[in-house]
């Protein structure tokens, strides 16, 4: 069952993109959708980190590697929110 | 080779006084109504209030949606909005995938208020990252890039930075690759989003801002007055649709006016200071590019920003030109009403003297009780505009900073 964070992590990626992706409807914004079909570019990925940052407190190291799917960015979000709950 | 012929076939501008088009806007100049008004600055660290033009009822999300509004400064919202509406009023299919078509576009500083707004962030807010997309948000050829991608231009895509010369410039060399032959068609124009604390305390420092308050800001600035005091900073936009005038005729499109010459020169003076002599020479650079005589000249749309300086030394730079002429040739400026818009200023005023030639009327200077002593020799055209009368062609003249004279000399359909 997937934790709390977790779904407000993909809440946040729908609300960014809405804003900025005009054919993104939250239903297409899953875990198996890539960033390309989405129409998500670095640039954006950068500015969607960033929100994170500031909705969370957490800080993403700038050398993580290029997610393809949403679902890879939500693991990766997941494993630095728990690297850091341990520091 | 024989030169092309450049037609004028779109129109579109932010209307600074609100929701109405281009047929608004210039029925409102020939009242000589003004736009300006006394605003308070919002998200300014001090309060700050002084007449201003702003475009208050423009809403880029309404206007352009919210994914394109949210990747784009406010002078590339002005941009695109304005050159959607000179596109759609050229006929032309919506997205032309076409790369014998470009753009064209001026001006003065781009980006500002995103420059700005990462200053706040880093200084005031002590955070230690801005936007990922402050780059492409304030360079200064955004605009341009942003309205290729919206219109499917392939061709060149120019971004000129001349100070309050901008958009002639833009215009002009525009104008002179669709004469050429280089191109066939060119979306051209200028857009300024200024009205930033910075911005706005930086012009303050020069001294060249007129004041006024609640009751008097509508007549802040009166070019050529006896009691001028400086001038009045505005946002806005204005896009024209250029092509050659063959290409125009083909596909039937309507055609406003010629684009008959373009001048440009430096007066290599002064940073600031106009001097006459450059100013001179770039009227004569137009007359003689588009092969025409003074007399032939109607009417000229003056830069006209209502400094003490700058409008004398204008209008020495017309009767040096113009000679006996001076006397009968009608002069007005606009800024009077749509305020000083920096890069975007020569774009709408261009926009206006085109008008001016398709219903052959001109339009006035507004707010002058008596013209001043050192601005006479010129038929000044004085609170509302004249109808009906004959405009065979026209100047615009752009005297910026730095020295830099653009002109663009257009003619009517009629006498071409």
């Amino acid at each position: 069952m997937p934790h709390d964070n977790d779904m407000n992590d993909l809440a946040l990626i729908q609300n960014f993109l809405k804003d900025r992706v005009a054919s993104a409807s939250v239903d297409k914004i899953v875990p198996d959708a890539t960033l390309t079909e989405l129409g998500i570019d670095s640039l954006m990925l950068v500015e969607l980190i960033f929100e994170f940052e500031d909705k969370t407190g957490i800080t993403v190291p700038s050398d993580i590697p290029l997610p393809n799917t949403v679902g890879e960015l939500l693991q990766q979000l997941k494993d630095i929110r728990s690297q850091q709950a341990t520091k | 080779m024989k030169k092309r012929r450049v037609a004028i076939t779109g129109l579109g501008l932010i209307n600074p006084y609100g929701e109405g088009d281009v047929e608004d806007f210039f029925a409102r100049i020939m009242r000589g109504e003004s736009a300006v008004r006394y605003h308070t600055l919002s998200n300014s660290p001090r309060p700050l209030a002084l007449p201003l033009v702003a475009c208050s009822h423009f809403n880029p999300i309404a206007v352009l949606g919210p994914p394109l509004a949210n990747a784009m400064d406010r002078f590339s919202h002005f941009a695109v909005a304005s050159a959607l509406s000179a596109w759609q009023d050229s006929g032309l299919a919506k997205h032309s995938n076409r790369d014998d078509y470009g753009v064209s576009w001026g001006t003065g500083s781009g980006g500002s208020l995103t420059i700005e707004r990462g200053y706040q962030t880093l200084y005031f807010e002590n955070k230690e990252k801005v936007s990922p997309l402050s780059i492409v948000l304030a360079m200064n050829n955004s605009a341009a890039s942003h309205i290729a991608m919206q219109l499917g231009l392939g061709g060149p895509c120019i971004t000129s930075t001349v100070a309050c010369a901008s958009s002639s410039v833009a215009i002009g060399e525009a104008f002179r690759r669709i004469r050429e032959g280089a191109v066939n068609l060119m979306l051209v124009g200028g857009s300024e989003a200024p009205l930033s604390y910075g911005v706005i305390r930086a012009w303050q420092a020069m001294r060249v801002l007129s004041e006024g308050d609640a009751t008097t800001a509508y007549r802040a600035c009166r070019p050529f007055s006896e009691n001028r005091a400086g001038l009045t900073l505005a946002e806005g936009a204005a896009a024209l649709v250029i092509e050659d005038w063959e290409h125009a005729c083909a596909r039937g499109a309507r055609i406003y006016a010629e684009i008959a010459g373009y001048g440009t020169t430096c007066d290599r003076t002064h940073i600031a200071r106009p001097d006459s002599g450059g100013q001179a020479r770039a009227i004569a650079s137009a007359l003689a590019d588009g092969g025409l005589h003074p007399h032939e000249i109607d009417y000229v749309n003056a830069h006209g920003t209502s400094t003490v300086e700058g409008d004398a030394i204008e209008i020495q730079s017309i009767k040096t030109i113009f000679g006996e002429h001076a006397g009968k040739l009608a002069v007005s400026a606009t800024k009077s009403m749509h305020g000083h818009s920096l890069g975007a200023a020569s774009a709408i005023e261009a926009l206006i003297t085109t008008l001016a030639l398709y219903h052959q009327a001109i339009p006035p200077t507004a707010n002058v009780t008596e013209i001043g002593a050192d601005c006479a020799g010129v038929d000044h055209v004085l609170s509302k505009g004249r109808s009906n009368v004959p405009v065979r062609a026209a100047l615009s003249n752009s005297f910026a900073f730095g020295g830099s004279n653009a002109v663009l000399a257009f003619r009517s359909v009629t006498s071409s």
